[in-house]
């Protein structure tokens, strides 16, 4: 039975091939290309993912998102397919597992996915506690779909100062990646900024009061 | 003696105030090509009719047509604007020199070629009517102006220009350039419209030691553009060899190799914009993916402070070497923003 399944779906894809218009062959065609964004900053991770099925595999991507298969994509299809996704995502920093939250995504019309040049986009978030000063590792691991895909995994340059990305490794095909990372917060801002600044002159008049003492004191 | 500290230190603290990109793109040079640009625009503008008019020119401020560009064909990208196969023959030329007067002679060189190997994918497919080189749109956002930001935009399969203009200011970030067939033969000749690009990147990655080599070669497949067409105001992590490890010569080489996109603009802008590149050698990077031998399919990245540049062979459609895509953005300035937005 399994086999069969097999061989209607290579059957199938290969009938895809043959009735591809002319121009698709301009396009992506049998590759499911998956595009993530890391971004770093001091609240927590956001994972952009671009995600783009050829011509020829769009019919097996659409099939997993447009369940009812009445050729719309409703809300809930498209929560239901981004938590697929998710479940395929395994995203650590420092060797522990993080959960991302779905928080976002855009389906162009089944009808432009079918051309291979429509684009979904998703984008989940980590949001997480106190981050200690020094360096840390976040892995990402992408596993959807990956007889069909091609991956790109980048980190974004981060927005904020206190972040500063140290190196990123990546598997060949970049499903999967460490991006090495530093956090150095800035000084607490409780302490306020008068007291910062005027320290160095409470401690000179406070140096040349001890000294004035002191000679008094001999003077004695 | 005292004096020349003073001014030294004067100008050093003015520098280190306006940072190291204020002076950039700006001079009386590219104030006299944005009114000659300007003026041949409005001879482009009084060639249409009413309605024509109304299709060109959009509202400055318009920014889903300002986004409206891709690296896609017509009729599965919808542009907006004036479609060059709707035009007569002269309104069609006076399109034309806008953009003559815009580039430099081989920037327009090189748009020609692309659209011209866009008519060669039409016949290859059939003669469809999603390509050729009646399938790109030009549209202005504000009227053009010597003195007042406006946008040109010309682009269709494999060409988005967005050409802003601010009186001595001008850019031609974010712009997307591609070719299918990157190689074609036109009345004899032999027409490679992004040729000078690998060629000139392959001389670079020649020239680097093993160490270098080892800094610049990034070790994973590259499938596609990080951030082409549809990635506006994303920046990613630069990689590969900084130009603070490049030899003098190889710096130079680096420099070159930007000037095929820098230098697609007109004179004064490529001018400012290269000398721009000069001030950040050091921070720019230079990043590869693939096999180095000549007449491969390898991707590369150029990125410094005010520019990113990507070129990327595409796996579908037949042979990565014959369909490239590559992208042109300035991380600090994409759309001469930084001149108008507030």
């Amino acid at each position: 039975m399994e086999t069969l399944t097999v061989i209607r779906s290579r059957l199938g894809l290969l009938l895809a091939l043959v009735a591809l218009p002319s121009s698709a062959l301009a396009h992506r065609l049998d590759e499911y290309l998956q595009a993530t964004l890391v971004a770093i900053d001091p609240g927590g991770f956001l994972l952009q993912i671009n995600l783009t099925p050829g011509v020829a595999v769009a019919d097996q991507v659409l099939a997993l998102i447009d369940r009812d298969h009445d050729g719309v994509i409703t809300t809930n299809e498209a929560t239901a397919y981004a938590e697929l996704l998710k479940r395929d995502l395994i995203v650590r920093l420092d060797q522990r597992t993080v959960e991302l939250k779905f928080t976002g995504s855009n389906f162009p019309d089944p009808t432009e996915l079918r051309t291979g040049l429509g684009i979904i986009q998703m984008e989940f978030s980590v949001k997480r506690g106190a981050l200690a000063a020094g360096p840390h590792k976040l892995t990402v691991e992408n596993r959807h779909l990956p007889a069909l895909s091609v991956y790109l995994l980048n980190a974004a340059r981060p927005e904020s100062a206190s972040v500063q990305i140290a190196g990123q490794k990546r598997n060949e095909n970049q499903s999967g990646g460490e991006i090495a990372f530093e956090f150095h917060p800035p000084p607490n801002p409780s302490i306020p900024v008068g007291m910062v600044t005027s320290l160095p002159a409470f401690l000179v008049v406070l140096f040349a009061g001890l000294r004035q003492a002191k000679k008094k004191w001999k003077a004695y | 003696m005292n004096k020349s500290i003073i001014l030294t230190s004067t100008l050093a603290l003015l520098g280190g105030f306006l940072g190291p990109n204020s002076f950039a793109q700006t001079s009386p040079a590219m104030g006299e090509a944005t009114k000659r640009i300007a003026a041949t625009a409005n001879k482009f503008l009084a060639s249409l009719g009413e309605s024509q008019r109304a299709k060109v020119v959009y509202d400055f401020k318009d920014e889903a047509q300002r986004k409206r560009w891709s690296n896609f064909p017509t009729g599965i990208f919808r542009r907006a604007g004036l479609r060059m196969g709707d035009l007569a023959q002269p309104q069609r030329e006076a399109a034309l020199a806008v953009l003559a007067a815009a580039l430099s002679p081989q920037g327009y060189q090189k748009v020609l070629e692309i659209v011209e190997g866009d008519e060669v994918l039409k016949k290859a497919e059939g003669g469809r009517l999603i390509f050729g080189r009646d399938e790109y749109y030009v549209s202005f956002l504000g009227q053009p102006s010597p003195t007042e930001p406006w946008m040109i935009q010309f682009g269709g399969h494999h060409l988005g220009l967005n050409i802003t203009l601010a009186g001595e200011q001008g850019t031609l970030a974010p712009s997307h350039t591609g070719a299918q067939p990157a190689i074609y033969e036109l009345e004899g000749k032999t027409v490679r419209p992004l040729g000078r690009e690998i060629d000139k990147a392959f001389a670079l990655i020649s020239s680097l030691d093993e160490a270098q080599r080892k800094q610049a070669i990034l070790g994973f497949q590259m499938h596609d553009l990080v951030l082409g067409p549809g990635r506006d105001g994303q920046m990613i992590q630069p990689e590969g060899i900084k130009g603070l490890a490049l030899t003098e010569k190889q710096r130079e080489m680096l420099l070159d190799l930007a000037s095929e996109w820098t230098g697609i603009m007109h004179e004064a802008v490529a001018k400012a914009k290269m000398d721009e590149m000069k001030r950040n050698i050091a921070e720019t990077w230079f990043a590869w993916s693939g096999p180095t031998e000549k007449g491969s399919a390898a991707y590369f990245r150029i990125q410094g402070p005010t520019v990113i540049i990507e070129y990327a062979p595409q796996r579908m459609g037949g042979e990565p070497t014959k369909h490239i895509h590559t992208i042109y953005r300035d991380p600090s300035n994409d759309y001469g923003a930084k001149w108008w937005k507030r």
